[in-house]
């Protein structure tokens, strides 16, 4: 897997540097801003890269920019966007082309190696990972009258996970159920949703992004 | 019922007695001023006391303004004018000829008053008491407003009736002095009328918005070092011990050297947590004022420090709190990167505003990109509208300048 770092703070670029290189990855380029990120992509091709949100100049939302124009330039590039604080605006920037091959995840998880491991991996095959306090947070919000709100605690976990990008052995194993168990709260989460069974391939998706519009 | 009216009397008078001795005050100050517009007046003739003028006009303001102050604190506010124009222009504006017809009055009229006011109680005393001691005064001798010489007993009886006589005067007479006194004042010292008050309140908008402005500036500076320095470094030190507990299981020696590193990030991100913490507001400026923080400052410095502080009043806290912050910092500078053997540090108060020098003999070439610090200090006081100053020529000396429009 190639990976291209864009990370302004220079401790914290070697640092995760070191961390990938060590979990003998490539990491074929790491910078320091947009510019320099974008000609790192134009340059290695790279499969992933990680990309910190906020980057000179105006250290606002330069990592988001940056991330979307690369995916323009190399369609099919996957991205796992770091970000010190949890900014939905962000988030719903990002996944607004579509959540493939996009994660979103706070720096600091970076310290769970391997879920960290894990989510980029997920990431670089197409899939999605977004961090645990997005999801929280969505979660955490008032909303009496909706679908959602007619959920078991038990299907939340199952579908805040779902939402985090996970599959179904992956959330099995972080609850401690069987996956046959988690089969059953996923059936019934469709149930409440709503979602006719006929269009099955879209239902597990459909059930994230409305989780995750709420 | 009687009572009570007595104690407002009595009070009544003592307020009076205050007023009179406030107005005498700025009476004296007034009259020396008109001797020095005199002088300057005169010499302006001849071309030498044009020099002289603006600080006429200067002393002129301050006088006035100080007799706003003491009316204000009797009766309604008398809001002060725009700020003096620079130079002679400040004798263009009409409000400050006004001030200085104030001061002819106050200094001749308004004298006067004050020291009648005050004498007739003096006297009354006086008067009051004599049966008690006239015997030790020579005959030809007489209290105070006894235009008759006393030759016995009764006579001195006959003066304490005629003390008692003006005490009763004094109480009803001297609130009408006071007023009398201050009508010339609240007439020529007051916005003159018609003058349009809104241009004051644009003005007062105006600095009201720039401190709120600097206020969210000083916010996003926190937020900002917070974010760039200790957030980071802590989330290094997370990565960092994520990264050496993997390795502890492939091969230990690789985990020391990332531990070193975790480590080292863990005291980057306490360093910069003090700054910050520091930067924000040093509770030693509430107890011990600027002069006293930046003594303490000087202490600690390991370079040995010269400090030449004079600061004739304090201005707005988060002012002091900057120059402070400037001070610590540049000398962690000093001692950090300029190898120099004596630092001098200078604050004064100029015109408004706050005036910081600092000046090392080490060997120069500072830069500002090279992440010492001066960024951060540059941020602070532009974020409260002051300027910076750094020349560093390669062997030294290096001195930065910084000014702070005080605020007050």
């Amino acid at each position: 897997m190639r990976i291209v770092i864009a990370e302004d703070d220079a401790l914290l670029r070697e640092g995760l540097a070191l961390l990938l290189r060590a979990e003998s990855l490539d990491v074929v380029a790491t910078t320091d801003g947009p510019d320099t990120f974008l000609a790192a992509v134009d340059e290695h091709k790279p499969d992933v890269a990680i990309v910190d949100v906020r980057m000179p100049p105006t250290h606002t939302d330069e990592g988001i920019v940056a991330a979307v124009e690369a995916r323009r330039r190399l369609p099919g590039l996957a991205v796992l966007v770091l970000s010190a604080y949890v900014e939905q605006a962000f988030a719903t920037d990002l996944l607004a082309g579509g959540a493939a091959g996009l994660g979103y995840l706070l720096k600091e998880r970076v310290g769970r190696v391997e879920q960290f491991l894990e989510a980029l991996h997920r990431v670089a095959d197409g899939g999605t990972a977004v961090d645990p306090e997005v999801v929280g947070l969505l979660l955490a919000r008032n909303r009496p009258d909706d679908a959602l709100a007619r959920l078991s605690p038990r299907e939340r976990d199952v579908l805040a996970l779902m939402a985090e990008g996970l599959g179904n052995t992956a959330i099995a194993e972080r609850l401690v159920v069987t996956e046959g168990a988690v089969h059953k709260h996923i059936r019934s989460i469709f149930a409440k949703l709503d979602l006719a069974p006929d269009d099955r391939a879209d239902r597990r998706v459909t059930a994230v992004l409305r989780y995750l519009r709420q | 019922m009687i009572v009570d009216a007595l104690r407002r009397r009595v009070y009544a008078a003592v307020d009076t007695l205050e007023r009179l001795v406030g107005g005498l005050g700025t009476a004296v100050l007034a009259l020396a001023l008109m001797v020095w517009v005199g002088v300057v007046a005169v010499t302006s003739l001849a071309g030498v006391g044009l020099v002289l003028a603006p600080s006429a006009a200067r002393g002129v303001r301050a006088v006035a303004d100080r007799e706003r102050a003491r009316l204000s604190r009797w009766g309604p506010e008398i809001i002060g004018p725009e700020p003096l124009r620079p130079g002679l222009r400040a004798w263009r504006d009409p409000v400050v000829w006004r001030e200085l017809a104030w001061v002819a009055e106050h200094a001749t009229l308004g004298f006067a008053i004050s020291i009648f006011g005050l004498t007739i109680p003096l006297a009354a005393v006086q008067d009051v008491t004599y049966p008690l001691w006239w015997w030790t005064v020579s005959p030809n001798s007489a209290p105070g407003l006894v235009f008759w010489s006393v030759h016995s007993q009764l006579d001195a009886l006959g003066v304490a009736l005629y003390g008692l006589a003006w005490l009763v005067v004094g109480i009803f007479v001297g609130p009408l002095l006071v007023r009398t006194q201050a009508w010339a004042g609240r007439r020529l010292l007051a916005p003159p009328p018609g003058t349009d008050l809104s241009l004051r309140i644009v003005e007062l908008t105006a600095t009201r918005a720039a401190a709120l402005d600097a206020h969210a500036a000083e916010l996003r500076r926190i937020e900002r070092s917070l974010h760039d320095g200790a957030q980071n470094r802590l989330v290094a030190v997370s990565v960092l011990l994520g990264a050496a507990r993997r390795a502890v299981a492939r091969d230990p020696a690789d985990a020391g050297e990332l531990l070193d590193r975790a480590q080292e990030a863990a005291e980057q991100a306490l360093a910069e947590l003090r700054t910050v913490v520091r930067g924000i507001l040093p509770p030693v400026l509430d107890g011990r004022g600027l002069d006293g923080a930046l003594a303490g400052l000087a202490a600690d410095c390991v370079v040995p420090c010269r400090l030449d502080v004079d600061l004739p009043r304090r201005c707005a806290v988060s002012v002091e709190a900057t120059a402070y912050f400037v001070v610590a910092e540049s000398l962690t500078n000093v001692t950090k990167h300029s190898g120099a053997t004596a630092v001098q540090v200078t604050a004064r108060m100029e015109d408004q505003t706050l005036k910081l020098t600092i000046e090392d003999n080490g060997r120069g070439g500072a830069d500002e990109s090279g992440g010492s610090g001066i960024t951060g200090i540059r941020r602070r006081v532009e974020a409260y509208d002051g300027t910076l100053t750094l020349t560093s020529p390669a062997g030294g000396p290096t001195t930065m300048r910084v000014e702070l429009p005080c605020g007050l």
